[in-house]
């Protein structure tokens, strides 16, 4: 594996049963990330981007094939192994946000530094760093309910990178947001992986998205159709 | 672990009024476990102290052939008091009494009862023998108040009894009613007759010789004679024991209906919440949980309603609780309708032991109801639960 390769699939293949039969979701997938990319999977609903998306992120476990994440095979993961790789490499970022209701947004942002035992201090200084990158500083009492939908997901994204991960999964991150949120968002995450050189890997259908991705992998029936990189 | 609890708190006072439902629910169970326990306890306690001062001290010689359950014994249930419990006797702590069958005559009707006859001078059992030690135109008698009650006699009345003599004769005289107590013992006053002992002695033509005698001090060692069988303290408690045992038996299956409600409140809470929080279970595992942390989590926060409800039982149970054993629990039925030593007003008591035994009892149970549903999330796809999609 090279230095900056942090993510490669080898003829990924994942069915789900359907009926009686199987449906095959993902059909021969190979690709390969290097950290840093700013890359989307896109493809139209049921071409199977939120699938490999899900395989990436181990929480799911391919068919056939191989995909490495980190130097480490999702298919051969245990339940353990999957759960500390997502704790602390991975971070989520969802179409409906998925924050805690009951949690400020201080708290929501603090989770994920829960989970890896930070000290009390060094939380409270990442949550704030955290919060600054996407411009919430004055929300940290606030809760999901309280927020409007681009400032829930701006939340998400400050949870997702609080941990400074080396990579980023946002599925659909704009689908609930309207044209200027969506921009704001796709704006704050460039300045994050530029800034930090974290790598996002996300799966749309959103032009908006797109047009903010220096590399594009469209996906159909499963398959890799193209795989366009836009050079600087 | 610490997380774990954080989270369920959090969540738990987020999910508002279904889970102060679900805790008040759980808090009257804790607070009526604990004060039926406590009333069970306090019953305990305070028949055995009763049956102490009234009836039975620190425990009782019987005559051998003396069973309080066959009134056809007592023709044969008497001996003389053996010497070496004379210095005990004099010192007043011990006790003859001397038991026969008879019939009272009250206002022309006739009742069976038990004559005892006592000396007027103990000390050891509550009843106000001294009141035997009167002059009056007839034998001195101390009756109980339900007999008073039952058959019309009040103090300073004149009634005749009858008895059969240790030749079998019939004989008959009047007795004066020189007091009337009230005890909690009916064993001591429903169809009793108290008479002095040297009379019932002489009516009986029995001198020198008792059915019983109770002796003051429950620790030393007793050994029976030949004419005499010892019935320790707990011997003599046994039958109130069991009787307690019943009582508990089934008030438990009371109890346990009303634990069952309010466990299935939670076991529903919980079920509801897996099925409602399918997205935030994805979340939790996409975050860096295993499924297996995550079902510690729910079962955590299902039990922690119980944590709650104890808190919530505390506040209001608490002064109620002391309320109860302060002013008593009153029964509308006279102790005499049991049959066994039961106060008019029972006080409660409740131990260190009862209340941290109930409370850890209650968090097991619904610890364990939190856990069944929580199973499910163990076989949960978290990509599913992602979207929110029903499993």
């Amino acid at each position: 594996m090279e230095d900056s390769q942090i993510i490669k699939i080898e003829n990924l293949i994942k069915r789900f049963p359907m009926g009686k039969g199987e449906f095959t979701a993902l059909n021969g997938i190979g690709l390969t990330f290097i950290q840093g990319e700013f890359t989307g999977i896109v493809g139209p609903s049921g071409s199977g981007k939120t699938t490999l998306l899900n395989i990436i992120g181990s929480l799911d476990v391919p068919s056939s094939g191989s995909v490495t994440v980190l130097g480490r095979s999702v298919g051969d993961l245990g339940a353990k192994e999957a759960a500390k790789l997502r704790k602390e490499n991975l971070g989520f970022i969802f179409q409906s946000y998925n924050l805690f209701a009951v949690h400020t947004v201080y708290e929501n942002v603090e989770f994920p530094l829960l989970l890896l035992k930070y000290s009390s201090a060094d939380r409270r200084r990442m949550v704030l760093d955290a919060l600054e990158w996407v411009g919430l500083t004055d929300k940290i009492k606030s809760k999901p309910p309280q927020l409007s939908g681009g400032e829930c997901q701006r939340v998400a994204i400050a949870r997702a990178m609080v941990k400074k991960p080396s990579l980023v999964l946002a599925d659909e991150p704009t689908a609930n947001l309207d044209a200027d949120n969506s921009h704001n968002i796709l704006k704050t995450m460039e300045k994050l992986n530029r800034e930090l050189k974290t790598s996002f890997l996300f799966a749309t259908h959103d032009d908006k998205v797109i047009s903010y991705l220096r590399r594009k992998i469209f996906l159909i029936d499963g398959r890799v159709d193209k795989d366009i990189v836009i050079s600087n | 672990m610490k997380l774990a609890i954080k989270l369920a708190f959090k969540n738990l006072i987020g999910a508002g009024l279904r889970t102060w439902l679900n805790v008040i629910v759980l808090s009257f169970s804790f607070v009526i476990i604990i004060a039926a326990r406590g009333i069970l306890v306090g019953w305990d306690r305070q028949a055995k102290n009763d049956m102490t001062d009234w009836e039975i001290g620190g425990g009782q010689y019987w005559n051998v052939h003396y069973d309080p359950y066959d009134a056809f014994t007592l023709n044969d249930a008497h001996s003389p008091v053996p010497e070496k419990f004379i210095s005990e006797i004099e010192a007043n702590d011990m006790v003859p009494v001397l038991i026969t069958q008879g019939t009272i005559y009250p206002e022309g009707r006739m009742q069976s009862i038990l004559i005892k006859g006592i000396k007027p001078d103990q000390t050891l059992l509550e009843l106000p023998t001294h009141k035997l030690d009167t002059l009056v135109g007839a034998t001195p008698a101390i009756i109980g108040s339900n007999m008073a009650r039952t058959n019309k006699l009040k103090t300073g009345d004149y009634v005749t009894i009858r008895w059969r003599d240790t030749n079998g004769t019939f004989d008959a005289t009047d007795i004066c009613i020189t007091g009337i107590f009230t005890t909690n013992v009916p064993t001591v006053d429903v169809a009793q007759v108290w008479i002095p002992l040297d009379s019932l002695q002489s009516m009986l033509l029995m001198p020198g010789e008792a059915t019983i005698l109770t002796y003051r001090d429950r620790e030393k060692a007793r050994e029976g004679t030949a004419d005499w069988k010892v019935m320790s303290f707990e011997d003599l408690v046994k039958d109130i024991e069991a009787m307690i045992k019943t009582k508990s038996v089934g008030q438990s299956i009371f109890y346990t209906i009303l634990l069952l409600l309010a466990l299935l409140a939670v076991f529903d809470t919980q079920v509801l919440s897996i099925f409602r929080r399918q997205r935030e279970i994805g979340t939790y595992v996409a975050l860096g949980y295993t499924r297996g942390e995550v079902v510690s989590l729910f079962t955590v926060e299902g039990a922690m309603h119980a944590i709650f409800a104890a808190v919530a039982g505390a506040i209001y149970g608490i002064p109620l609780l002391m309320l109860l054993a302060k002013k008593g629990i009153t029964l509308g039925m006279s102790s005499s309708d049991y049959g066994f030593a039961i106060a008019d007003t029972m006080y409660p008591v409740y131990s260190t032991g009862l209340v941290i035994g109930t409370t850890l009892a209650v968090l097991l149970a619904t610890a364990i109801v939190s856990y069944w549903p929580s199973r499910k999330i163990a076989k949960m796809n978290p990509t599913e639960a992602l979207r929110g999609k029903l499993q």
